[in-house]
């Protein structure tokens, strides 16, 4: 080699490690991004609630019973609030369990592989609606019906929110749930079966006590979705003055105020920086207090399930079989004296007493039934909890489909507004809809998937994966208000954007960038291992070998994500409500001009627009048909390239 | 197809022209094959040649394989156990089944013996504590476990488990036992353990075992099926299969050639 060759190629090396460098140093301050948002938003929703903590005292701000800051003298007490969210919360948990536990068992124990394939994505569906179109249907047609059927003066109630809220936690139950069952090794099952035991033995003593808690983690998440629910609650739950509290407590007819409600209501007519204004900003750090300890619960319970899953624990069991009995039958029997005292005065004597007779005999004739009719009945409950699911489903598709579809014309979606949206079109709506979620996933996309580069190329398993890791979890355990608010206090107000398409759009990336991060993250982990090695091995650098080797097969995954990211933006009211959007027909005329988009114009239609029930519907039918192409054109990517690429 | 006079009259499980396809591949070809009681029947052969196809075929363990689909029969008390009629659960319990892989469950080792028992509808106390404890003595393991009962059975070593494998199978006291691979997962000092609990359970039980280990089939059955490509070759006593086999296949097979 000749002493001039020789030193090119050092000049080329140390050109090229200064470059690898570099390019590190990119992909980390991409990662670091989603801890940087977090921390801000806790920053700025600490900054401006301080106030009132200072004014009202941290325990009065929690323990007061009355919530009218408008009123004189005002009163901040967010007490009921915290309550009905609960009871909210409480209410669709009950309805969400049974339904999401027996569909998870069924797609994974019972169906046949068809059915599956049509069920999964069925269900996936549910999770596709956008929550205004949830608050939708259940105004126009859960409250009335409730109103009608029980004799109710209003169906605006806690039953109705409850009702929602159980059908929108359904999809996120049963995936991760029909997750944790489908991972119980196959050898459990075989064990079990090989002696004896019948299928429906099999599923409630093997399969669903080994996967109990990724079952307990997906309840979790399930409530956390709930929880931080803004749309859907706000335009169902009746919001009563002062956030009184039912009464009696059992009362599930009683109009009902949440936290997230509060904050969608009251944010867009507060004055800023008055006492009110910093109340609401401590109504949002309570929720943010509140989802942030239900998600770290359920990564907690998810990450100790892959510890033993990894490892056989071999640790003594803390209580005995007979004393665990005895422990399960004191939490049965507490429960059952709540449901039967909560029956019998809601209800009256009669029925309570049927339902008790039932129960009872129930209890008698359980020991005497034979393993195999037992198998029936465990079978027919699970059939009908996935047959309601399916029924809800179609319910709400055939009422969005049936009625918007009268609306839809060219003029509708190609004409502006006229008359309040009463008629003309809705174009504004959906060219200020198209520019949100264009810039966000412009902003989202390379800060996602450099995150995600950087956690899985240019780090090992660790302290600082673990840290950006949870950061990312907190972000998208975050309600989407509490975005919303967090994008009013720092872009609108602090760098000054205004209500405007920027602050929209950048707040609507914050949101989606943990989708984005995940599922560029799983897209990187199935490119396999000796890919990467063989590129090494051949002298390619780390950015030639991801730019060259690992990034080209996980593009169909990374583009399902980001499509993924740009269905949940299309459909998302809560963030855009105080950042970005105005009820108007003009198109913007640059990125510090307002915008409508559709979610908020369906919102606006429904609850602040009386006769137009012919644009409502065909405006929920046009975001409906938006959100739900975009999540299939994901699937449709994500099979293709499932089928095509095999490792 | 077996001429030998040591052969017994009565037989208690027997495959009569039975054929089974993966989808549209075909992985049996018409097996007639019978398996004498107290007895140890071996099924050896190379990878992929069926034998556990073959032995997951008695319990009709391949059910739970959506695209397997069976003709023929398997004759177990005089009835075909494929027949519509017949539970599948009943013929399970007189046919226990050990796995390749040891597959206890994340309970302990006493649930994990009384799970057999209590899915038959035994209930009570004493009769669930007798039969663990006889079961774990059969499987010959009393002696290591008897004081952590009630710890995981996930802590317990690889041919511990095996062993709780074998006497979970025993607490349901079953007629046959088929053993699938029982020590490929497992150490030589392990894997004697087991064949010695083999020698001892056909005193009172049939075993057919599938194993790819020749001297392990030649130390402890008494008879021996060679399989190939999904075809019964050669079947007949254990000794003259390995000292005198009357097909070229098992000949190149047993002596090494090929497999």
């Amino acid at each position: 080699m000749t002493q001039g060759l020789r030193k090119r190629m050092i000049a080329f090396l140390k050109k090229k490690r200064i470059k690898e460098i570099s390019i590190k140093t990119i992909f980390f301050l991409t990662a670091i991004s989603s801890i940087i948002v977090i921390f801000s938003i806790i920053l700025f929703l600490l900054k401006d609630s301080i106030p009132i903590f200072q004014k009202v005292g941290i325990w009065g701000f929690l323990s007061g019973t009355r919530w009218y800051p408008t009123g004189s003298p005002p009163l901040y007490g967010t007490f009921p609030l915290i309550v009905g969210t609960l009871l909210v919360t409480l209410g669709a948990m009950i309805i969400a369990i049974p339904l999401s536990l027996g569909s998870a068992i069924f797609i994974s124990e019972l169906a046949t592989p068809r059915m599956r394939a049509i069920i999964k994505p069925a269900i996936e569906l549910l999770a596709g609606i956008p929550s205004v179109v949830y608050g939708f249907f259940g105004l126009i047609v859960l409250t009335v019906w409730l109103r009608i059927s029980f004799n109710q003066p209003s169906g605006e109630s806690w039953l109705a929110g409850s009702i929602l809220l159980g059908i929108m936690a359904i999809p996120t139950i049963t995936s991760v749930a029909e997750d944790a069952i489908s991972s119980v090794p196959r050898e459990y099952k075989e064990g079990s079966l090989a002696l004896s035991a019948t299928r429906w033995q099999t599923i409630s003593k093997v399969i669903v006590p080994s996967s109990l808690s990724g079952i307990t983690a997906a309840i979790i998440l399930g409530m956390g979705r709930a929880i931080g629910e803004t749309m859907a609650v706000l335009m169902v739950c009746g919001n009563p003055t002062y956030g009184l509290i039912p009464s009696p407590i059992w009362n599930v007819f009683a109009p009902i105020k949440t936290l997230t409600a509060t904050l969608g209501i009251e944010m867009g007519e507060v004055a800023s920086n008055s006492n009110h204004y910093y109340a609401l900003f401590g109504v949002a750090i309570l929720l943010l207090v509140i989802t942030l300890i239900v998600n770290i619960l359920a990564s907690i319970i998810l990450g100790r399930l892959k510890e033993r899953q990894q490892s056989g624990s071999k640790k003594r069991r803390k209580i005995s079989y007979e004393n665990s009995q005895k422990i399960k039958r004191t939490i049965f029997s507490i429960i059952a004296i709540i449901v039967i005292l909560s029956l019998f005065v809601n209800a009256g004597i009669l029925i309570t007493g049927i339902i008790l007779l039932i129960l009872l005999g129930w209890y008698s004739i359980r020991k005497k039934i034979s393993a195999k009719h037992m198998q029936r009945i465990a079978f027919t409950a699970i059939l009908a909890a996935i047959i309601t699911v399916i029924i809800i489903l179609g319910i709400i598709l055939a009422y969005i489909i049936g009625n918007g579809a009268g609306a839809l014309s060219w003029e509708f979606i190609s004409g502006t507004p006229s008359n309040l949206g009463r008629s003309g079109g809705i174009f504004p709506a959906i060219i200020g809809t198209f520019y949100l979620v264009f810039g966000a996933i412009l902003i989202a996309l390379p800060l996602g998937v450099g995150a995600a580069i950087f956690l899985t190329e240019y780090t090992r398993e660790g302290k600082v994966t673990k840290i950006i890791r949870a950061g990312a979890d907190l972000l998208n355990g975050t309600p989407s208000i509490v975005f919303g608010l967090f994008g009013f206090a720092f872009l609108v107000l602090y760098l000054r954007f205004g209500i405007s398409l920027l602050a929209g759009q950048i707040t609507l990336a914050f949101m989606i960038l943990p989708t984005i991060i995940r599922t560029t993250e799983e897209a990187l982990k199935c490119v396999p291992q000796n890919l990467r090695e063989g590129s090494f091995a051949l002298g390619a650098s780390k950015w030639q070998t991801i730019r060259k080797v690992v990034l080209p097969p996980a593009a169909p995954g990374i583009l399902t994500g980001a499509i993924l990211g740009i269905g949940r933006a299309a459909g998302e009211t809560a963030p855009i409500l105080f950042t970005a959007v105005v009820f108007s027909g003009f198109y913007p005329s640059s990125v510090l001009d307002p915008v409508n988009a559709l979610p908020y114009h369906l919102y606006i239609l429904a609850t602040s627009i009386p006769n137009s029930q012919q644009a409502q519907a065909g405006t929920a039918l046009v975001l409906l048909l938006l959100v739900i192409g975009i999540y299939f054109i994901a699937v449709f990517i994500r099979n293709h390239y499932q089928k095509t690429m095999k490792w | 197809m077996v001429k030998n006079s040591m052969i017994p009259k009565n037989v208690i499980i027997k495959t009569e022209k039975l054929n089974l396809w993966y989808g549209e591949k075909q992985a049996l070809h018409d097996i007639n094959m019978e398996v004498y009681p107290n007895k140890v029947t071996a099924l050896i052969g190379p990878s992929g040649c069926g034998k556990s196809t073959l032995i997951r075929c008695f319990n009709r363990m391949n059910d739970l394989i959506p695209t397997c689909k069976i003709t023929g029969d398997v004759i177990f008390d005089g009835e075909n156990i494929y027949d519509p009629s017949v539970d599948v659960v009943s013929v399970r319990k007189k046919i226990g089944m050990v796995f390749q892989k040891p597959n206890p469950f994340p309970k302990s080792v006493y649930e994990n013996i009384a799970y057999g028992p209590r899915v038959s509808g035994i209930k009570d106390k004493k009769g669930l504590d007798e039969i663990v404890e006889r079961s774990i003595k059969n499987a010959a393991l009393w002696e290591e476990v008897q004081d952590r009962l009630h710890e995981s059975a996930m802590g317990l070593s690889g041919g511990q488990q095996q062993r709780l494998c074998i006497a979970r199978a025993l607490a349901i006291e079953p007629e046959i036992i088929l053993m699938d691979e029982p020590c490929s997962a497992l150490d030589p000092i392990a894997t004697a353990k087991i064949e010695d609990l083999i020698e001892e359970l056909k005193k009172k039980y049939t075993v057919i075992i599938v194993t790819h280990n020749m001297q392990q089939a030649a130390r402890v059955s008494d008879y021996a099926a060679y399989m190939y490509l999904g075809k019964l070759i050669e079947f007949g006593v254990t000794e003259q299969i390995f000292e005198d086999p009357r097909e070229e296949l098992t000949e190149k097979y047993i002596t090494g050639r090929f497999g």
